[in-house]
């Protein structure tokens, strides 16, 4: 806890902060949601840029703290604000109810299937991202222009799928619609957690090989 | 009692530099002076010992400890200073310490106060608006104030005035005093060596050209005196002979 108070303290971008509470966009009634996961991905590239300009890894270095655990840090940081937004989300997607407002014109709504398809963006652009910056500890520009490709697909690929009659189903709130996102749900939490573990083993053999 | 710190044959390769079989050790209760000019490999070599670069080959023990197998251990027993790095400019410096005591089992906050009163630091303002020689004292004050038995820094009177410089120096004596900690600074300043090193490493272009104490140092260099020198060489001397007679030849 000590390394994700030391990011939260010194080494995250405010802005990143904020992102992470940004999950309750939800409630606006035109939006197109899963740019809420784009601001999830711009909170590690923000920060990391930032650290590079504060020189946290050099201050990091000179802790008792090892290579390894200097990109768990990172780690934990990154994944809290990841899933923060989406925990922000849930009582914003409740509130929403409430509020009567109607199903978002623009594209996905805030589903289980949107829950999903948030952590497979999520866990990709992390797969790409951290091991893309931690080949060398400063280029957090490149790696996020890298990581964003495959991100930015994604999320057209969501938004424009619910507006292919068979696939309705993934914009419904029914209930056996969000039966049926189930599935979809399960295996962003499965893409999230595999890819997240694959992409912190990269980071750390190639982080270990950086001369700061 | 065991070296504080002993490295044996670091190797490190970069395009156009390399660190060449680095050995020195250093002693309790001894100040060493690691000399050399600009880009003669100082730097490198403390980042070596400390991991931040990685050698390709050799190996250092700190404190009866293989550092590269026990560096999390390693660290708690050494406080480190790399002058001329500004760490989170924009926060405080309260931030900063409330942060660093934490990774540390043996913080002394009143040793830590202490330090603040004799540097005159106040911890409401931000680190970008210290002056050079405020933020080495900053950093001094972090690596002093949780009990290390090793100090290792990087050019931390680089930059200071006389004053400044003479109070940093005074401290390395008195953290040598009790002969149980040591301290291995960096410097290209060689008065700073004059004043306090028990122990001096020259390194030029990469490799360790004389490792000793100051005494055997000095007269170790005695080829370099000439007829018109009445006394021994000074540390000063010494290094523009040894720099100079390396650029004659290379203009040759």
């Amino acid at each position: 806890m000590k390394l994700l108070y030391k990011e939260l303290a010194l080494a995250a971008h405010p802005t990143s902060i904020v992102f992470a509470f940004l999950g309750c966009l939800v409630i606006v009634p035109a939006y197109p949601y899963t740019v809420i996961f784009m601001f999830g991905c711009l909170a590690p590239y923000l920060t990391f840029q930032y650290a590079r300009e504060t020189n946290d890894l050099w201050y990091t270095a000179l802790l008792p703290v090892t290579k390894k655990e200097s990109v768990h840090g990172k780690y934990m940081l990154i994944i809290s604000i990841q899933l923060c937004q989406l925990l922000i989300a849930v009582p914003s997607v409740f509130l929403r109810k409430t509020l009567a407002v109607e199903n978002n014109p623009v594209g996905i709504d805030a589903t289980l299937a949107w829950f999903g398809f948030g952590l497979m963006i999520y866990g990709i652009f992390d797969l790409v991202f951290f091991p893309a910056y931690y080949k060398n500890g400063y280029q957090a520009g490149k790696a996020f222009v890298m990581a964003a490709i495959p991100m930015l697909l994604m999320m057209v690929a969501v938004e424009g799928a619910v507006h292919i009659p068979q696939l309705a189903w993934l914009d419904s709130d029914a209930l056996p619609d969000l039966m049926r996102q189930i599935p979809v749900l399960l295996t962003g939490i499965l893409c999230y957690g595999c890819f997240i573990t694959l992409a912190y083993k990269i980071s750390v053999k190639r982080f270990e090989n950086v001369d700061l | 009692m065991n070296d504080l710190l002993r490295v044996e044959h670091l190797n490190k390769h970069y395009p156009g530099f390399a660190l060449n079989d680095v050995s020195f050790s250093v002693k309790p209760g001894r100040i060493m002076g690691l000399i050399g000019k600009n880009g003669a490999g100082k730097s490198t070599t403390l980042k070596s010992i400390l991991n931040m670069v990685r050698p390709e080959s050799g190996t250092v023990t700190m404190l009866d400890k293989d550092f590269y197998g026990h560096e999390k251990e390693c660290k708690q027993d050494i406080g480190v200073v790399f002058g001329g790095i500004d760490f989170y400019p924009l926060k405080k410096l309260s931030a900063i310490t409330a942060v660093t005591r934490r990774f540390y089992q043996n913080w002394d906050q009143e040793r830590y106060n202490d330090y603040l009163r004799q540097f005159s630091l106040d911890e409401r303002k931000q680190f970008r608006s210290l002056s050079n020689g405020m933020k080495v004292k900053y950093l001094l004050a972090l690596a002093l104030s949780h009990h290390a038995a090793l100090y290792i820094l990087d050019e931390p009177t680089s930059g200071l005035d006389p004053v400044s410089r003479d109070e940093i120096l005074h401290i390395f004596t008195r953290i040598v005093r009790d002969g149980n900690r040591s301290v291995l600074f960096s410097t290209h300043i060689t008065s700073d060596l004059d004043r306090c090193a028990d122990d001096i490493t020259y390194i030029k272009n990469g490799r360790v050209l004389k490792s000793a104490d100051r005494e055997t140092f000095l007269h170790s260099f005695d080829h370099l005196r000439t007829d018109r020198d009445r006394n021994p060489l000074s540390l000063e001397e010494i290094m523009l002979r040894t720099e100079r007679s390396d650029s004659d030849e290379t203009a040759l």
